[in-house]
């Protein structure tokens, strides 16, 4: 009687800290989106006067209307979708079809090609900034979206093929060949077989690209020069002034950066597990 | 079908082949042709990325549109964006035609390389007859050309809040041993006497303590043949700086290297710390209400002997050398050299900078006043640690500094590591 007892109060236990220690983690995960929110929501003499850690003495909203209007992301907002969606779908369009080939038929140096993807992801983009802004120079695309469109599919598609390549490889053959029986060329197995048993995957790096592309900052300073084409990570820099930094603008302007991938995020999440838990478990 | 394939292949690989010797051949051709188009607007890059200061430079350039002998278009990119970018900008095939910078060493380091305009015929037009030869030999380059046309000034200071000193029942000190005794004065009252901000991301701030102390005990000249890499930093003079500076540590306050600038000046204006060594953009960060507060005072002289030196970092503008709107920049730049520019800039922007043009009104508030007859006392200008040396000596100082206040004590190795990393900029 006493040793159920006993063992029942070590599991109310157990229970008791574990949910203490998530909580508290979630709380300390969670403690420097509060305080940007909150900052967000302070006025700047607030600010000066009493210190960015203090308990907020004002309430205002038009930290967001200065970020928005005056610090120029709403042009901003809009070159990143102009830069982060194109550059999302032909990367993956282009990704996935080099993954089939790769994946599904015995091209020759297909395991150089794959080794080259991945060398390439290896190397730090940094020693690659001069070329870049050269090249995009001698191209006459200098300043440029669509250059900056290029850039991000060109270091983009390497990592995609090698994470789609995975994938496809542990699609049964027997689905394909049955598919070759039917008389389906290479076409109609990519688009009508392959393609849709890699949605899953194709949803999770279409998120996590998105996030990439949309909060580079390196590239885009790189390859544009104009503030009016800057995308919006660069817009968030600009509201940091020579000397003094407005940090609740800065704190409006990062809620609204962070709005569009946080959308993203939500939408595909349900994908996103399925995609990271696919191809793990066979 | 293998027909087909094999045709296909052949193709792709024409068009890469043709695709590589296009850029290959651009290549060739792009190194003799290294110049912007001579048509449309001149376009001004801005780092002056503050909301303020952003507006101001936006009223200045619209004027500039309204008077009819040329346009500009305002680009502005943020600061941190622009100062890592500059050197790109201006070697790069198409640069655009007119940067904000610095003059003196720093704008005199792209000049050997011949990246910069010539810009003689602007200071032969009368609007910058009146500019002080302190600033006209600020502007020359080492090979004796004019390269930089300055329309802005500010000052460094003690700053402190005038309410404050007033309750604590203490003044603005005359001398050295003045300064010692308000600093005793302030301690004794629980005040931490100096505040820093060295932390975070603006360590350069402690560079204002060592530049202050050298032209006060070395003197201007050699502060600036230091900073050239024509004297050590290991020599006995340096030494002489951190002896004097190891007496004020005591009176610094302790969080000095942990909290950034701006922290800091919220503590100065809330009478944790007692004063501050900093420049005037410091007001930016000061509610509204607490600008009519503050004040400064002139850092102590410690020896008599030596020409009394302030520092006042001047800002203005530089063409690159590859434009090929000449004329459209001469013009632009007499505008911006101007009485009307500079008027214009100092009512948008916060109002603490001083106009490099003597004919032009300044904001007219006390704080300005004074800050002007203080810099007009001066008998030497020096400009700021990395202005008078380069971008690239200003970490190696950051890293001496903090160290030294960290540990006093062993100042004799942090100087000695200090010129062995300065040794490997001067000799780059």
């Amino acid at each position: 009687m006493s040793a159920t007892s006993a063992a029942l109060r070590r599991r109310r236990a157990a229970t008791a800290g574990f949910h203490l220690g998530a909580g508290t983690l979630a709380v300390l995960w969670l403690l420097p989106i509060a305080l940007v929110l909150v900052t967000s929501l302070r006025s700047f003499d607030d600010i000066a006067a009493h210190g960015l850690g203090s308990w907020p003495h004002s309430f205002t909203l038009s930290n967001f209307g200065q970020a928005w209007n005056d610090g120029g992301q709403q042009r901003a907002l809009i070159n990143s979708l102009l830069v982060t969606v194109p550059a999302v779908l032909v990367t993956l369009a282009l990704a996935a079809m080099a993954a089939f080939g790769l994946s599904r038929y015995d091209l020759p140096f297909r395991r150089s090609l794959l080794l080259l993807m991945l060398g390439g992801n290896l190397l730090p983009p940094q020693i690659l900034l001069i070329p870049v802004s050269k090249l995009s120079e001698l191209l006459g695309i200098h300043d440029t979206l669509p250059a900056l469109v290029g850039v991000q599919i060109g270091f983009g598609v390497g990592f995609y093929v090698f994470v789609l390549h995975g994938f496809m490889r542990s699609i049964p053959p027997e689905i394909q060949q049955a598919a070759v029986v039917d008389g389906a060329g290479p076409w109609q197995i990519f688009w009508r077989i392959i393609l849709p048993l890699t949605r899953p995957a194709l949803a999770a790096l279409s998120a996590l690209s998105f996030t990439w592309i949309f909060n580079d900052l390196l590239w885009a300073i790189t390859v544009l020069r104009s503030d009016t084409k800057m995308p919006i990570t660069a817009a968030l820099i600009g509201l940091q002034g020579q000397y003094v930094s407005m940090w609740n603008v800065i704190a409006a302007g990062s809620v609204i950066a962070a709005a569009p991938t946080v959308i993203v995020f939500l939408r595909f999440q349900r994908h996103f597990v399925a995609g990271l838990n696919l191809g793990a478990v066979k | 079908m293998t027909h087909h394939h094999a045709s296909r292949r052949r193709f792709l690989a024409g068009a890469g082949a043709a695709g590589t010797a296009a850029l290959l051949s651009g290549c060739v051709t792009s190194t003799s042709s290294g110049k912007s188009s001579s048509k449309g607007k001149v376009t001004l890059q801005s780092n002056l990325s503050a909301p303020q200061a952003k507006a101001a430079m936006q009223d200045v350039v619209a004027s500039y549109a309204k008077k009819g002998s040329g346009s500009a278009s305002l680009n502005t990119v943020a600061a941190e964006t622009f100062r890592t970018q500059l050197p790109t900008y201006l070697t790069s095939a198409n640069p655009p035609d007119v940067y904000t910078w610095y003059p003196g060493s720093v704008a005199d380091a792209y000049a050997k390389k011949d990246l910069l305009l010539d810009l003689g015929e602007v200071w032969s037009s009368p609007d910058l007859k009146g500019y002080s030869k302190a600033l006209n030999s600020l502007c020359t380059s080492a090979s004796g050309k004019k390269v930089f046309v300055p329309t802005t000034y500010y000052w460094w200071g003690m700053f402190y809040r005038r309410s404050n000193f007033a309750k604590w029942g203490v003044r603005e000190p005359k001398s050295w041993d003045g300064f010692l005794d308000l600093c005793d004065k302030l301690k004794s009252k629980g005040v931490d006497p100096i505040g820093l901000g060295a932390g975070g991301n603006t360590a350069w701030v402690a560079s204002a303590w060592f530049d202050y102390l050298d032209i006060r005990i070395n003197g201007a000249d050699y502060h600036r043949e230091l900073l050239a890499g024509r004297h050590r930093f290991d020599d006995p003079e340096v030494r002489r700086v951190f002896d004097r500076w190891q007496e004020l540590l005591p009176y610094f306050d302790p969080n000095g290297t942990a909290v950034a600038f701006q922290d800091a000046t919220t503590s100065l204006l809330n009478g944790r710390s007692g004063m501050m060594l900093i420049g005037t953009f410091f007001a930016d960060a000061a509610p509204k209400d607490a600008l009519d507060d503050i004040d400064f005072f002139r850092f102590p002289v410690i020896d008599p002997k030596v020409p009394l030196a302030e520092e006042a970092p001047t800002d203005g503008y530089f063409a690159s050398a590859r434009t090929g709107r000449h004329a459209q920049v001469v013009d632009l730049m007499r505008y911006l050299a101007g009485a009307e520019a500079q008027e214009i800039y100092i009512k948008g922007s916060s109002g603490t900078v001083l106009p490099c043009n003597p004919d032009v009104k300044d904001s007219g508030t006390a704080l300005v006043k004074k800050g002007r007859a203080h810099i007009e006392e001066a008998a030497e200008i020096t400009q700021f640690f990395n202005r008078d040396s380069s971008d690239a000596l200003q970490p190696t100082a950051d890293n001496a500094l903090t160290k030294f206040i960290a540990e006093p004590k062993q100042i004799g190795s942090i100087l000695t590591d200090w010129q062995r990393e300065a040794a490997k900029i001067w000799n780059a």
